[in-house]
């Protein structure tokens, strides 16, 4: 049987055993309503009670500023709509390489009437808070910038954004779908006002996320219906979610640090041994400031969708940085913002590991990836693209 | 896998991959959508393929229907290619999704080039 190897974390991970445990209840014997005032009921408040105390402790916030959602995309479109009806007109503030649950809820709110600036990034995918504090108008009511980017990993300088929000009184939101759990977030020194996490990106169930909202944010919700979460976001809560979630976070305290130390030496790993096997590659990114699993490579004169079935027939799982849908190819509008030429940008690939992934897969990586490129490129007209 | 073993194996074993020198006659093709493109050259004997080679820039399934035709049309009439039909192109390769059947388009559109390529030569 061919060898496995997930290299797609960024994408979604398999749910950690110890969630699975602590979820399996909650899909039989615990199935109450958590709104239901009986026994049946308050066994399910119980579940969602304690996740809700763990994601909290994790971040150092009071649980009832934590709300739970459906999805990461539900948390951007709550935390940055939220903010901006709550005024209901004015300025937002946001960055060309936000995930599109942010760039399109922005482009939606324009349609609106809202007025909006996409601050641009550098060469590594940092936004300058300098350009920050530029945009700032007197009609600007919200800012939303992501922790870090799911593509090339590159993070964000949070805390100084946030200082500069602070210091103007605008309200901070941050996607930090992809950072939650992987590296340290302390939202009081970072300024955050609203922040995104999900479930799924750290060993949790899909369908479960959430939105920490600072006391005294002005946020409307954008769900409306029964008295839940606080008022905040209504409908029946998904408890083994919710549950499993809770999990997932109080073993991402327990792992985050071990594991980021081992992930990002097998990231180097990877990058090194790609680049001294094949010539013409390039690691996207900041080369510091980054997600220690991400590794966003560039192939030169490769089309990425060919290396990423080159690699599936090996049994190995990447993602392609451009993708070609419907016979239309969409060059990553994060590469675009980046400036990497089109040639390098249509052949990134990203590897993004995880807590199973090993010395051994990631040099069955290199050791596929090699040949592929090299038969590739053999076959390509050089020069194209 | 949402793609047919035969396709897969031209896609890992290219047939004819390369630069042709000297051909008698090359043509390209191109998808404007995104940018795959293939180039096909040939060698030609009494009006016939006599050789066969590509060289192709796309997704796996352009590769591999490059490397499909450059059998496909091993010893046909060039005077038949001016005219292929991507249809058959699909056809070698056991078939192509919907979202990739221009793979087939841009290797037919190659293949026309070059019997037209030659077919101009020729006067």
């Amino acid at each position: 049987m061919t060898r496995r190897v997930y290299l797609d974390h960024n994408a979604s991970t398999p749910v950690h055993p110890e969630v699975v445990a602590e979820m399996t209840p909650f899909f039989g014997e615990v199935f109450g309503n958590p709104s239901s005032v009986h026994g049946f009921g308050r066994d399910a408040r119980a579940g969602v009670d304690l996740a809700r105390e763990r994601v909290a402790d994790f971040i150092k916030v009071p649980a009832d500023q934590i709300v739970f959602t459906s999805g990461g995309t539900e948390s951007d479109n709550f935390g940055v709509k939220g903010l901006a009806l709550a005024k209901g007109r004015g300025h937002l503030i946001t960055s060309r390489i936000e995930h599109h649950a942010v760039l399109r809820t922005v482009q939606a709110l324009e349609a609106q009437g809202f007025a909006a600036t996409y601050l641009p990034v550098d060469e590594h995918g940092r936004v300058d808070p300098g350009d920050v504090e530029k945009a700032i108008r007197p009609d600007t009511i919200a800012i939303s910038v992501m922790h870090a980017n799911s593509e090339v990993g590159t993070i964000q300088p949070i805390a100084e954004i946030g200082r500069i929000a602070r210091e103007h009184g605008v309200p901070f939101h941050v996607d930090a779908v992809q950072t939650f759990g992987k590296v340290p977030i302390d939202v009081d020194a970072m300024g955050i006002d609203a922040m995104s996490f999900s479930a799924h990106k750290i060993y949790g169930p899909k369908g479960i996320a959430g939105l920490f909202i600072r006391k005294g944010t002005k946020m409307v919700s954008i769900q409306h219906g029964g008295e839940h979460e606080r008022r905040r976001r209504a409908g029946t809560e998904n408890v083994p979610g919710i549950v499993g979630f809770g999990k997932a976070v109080e073993v991402r305290a327990r792992d985050m640090q071990e594991e980021a130390v081992r992930v990002g030496m097998l990231r180097d790993r990877l990058w090194k041994g790609i680049a001294a096997n094949v010539p013409e590659v390039q690691l996207n990114g900041h080369p510091t400031e980054r997600l220690p699993g991400t590794a966003s490579i560039c192939y030169r004169h490769v089309e990425s969708e060919s290396i990423v079935l080159g690699l599936d027939l090996r049994g190995i799982a990447v993602s392609a940085g451009s993708a070609c849908t419907s016979g239309n190819v969409e060059p990553s509008y994060v590469l675009v913002a980046m400036g990497v030429p089109l040639d390098w940008a249509m052949g990134t690939v990203r590897s993004s590991l995880g807590r199973s992934t090993t010395a051994e897969d990631i040099d069955y990586v290199i050791e596929s990836v090699t040949p592929l490129v090299k038969k590739l490129r053999a076959a390509a007209p050089a020069g194209v693209a | 896998m949402r793609y047919s073993p035969t396709l897969v194996d031209h896609f890992l074993n290219p047939r004819n991959a390369g630069l042709m020198r000297q051909a008698d006659a090359a043509g390209e093709g191109e998808y404007a959508g995104c940018g795959d493109l293939a180039r096909v050259f040939l060698r030609v004997q009494d009006g016939r393929v006599a050789e066969a080679r590509f060289q192709a820039y796309g997704c796996g399934p352009t590769i591999a229907a490059a490397s499909a035709v450059s059998e496909l049309i091993a010893l046909r009439p060039i005077e038949d290619l001016a005219h292929l039909k991507p249809e058959e192109v699909e056809r070698a390769l056991d078939g192509l999704p919907e979202d990739r059947r221009h793979a087939a388009d841009v290797v037919a559109d190659a293949v026309r080039a070059a019997a037209r390529d030659w077919l101009s030569r020729r006067g």
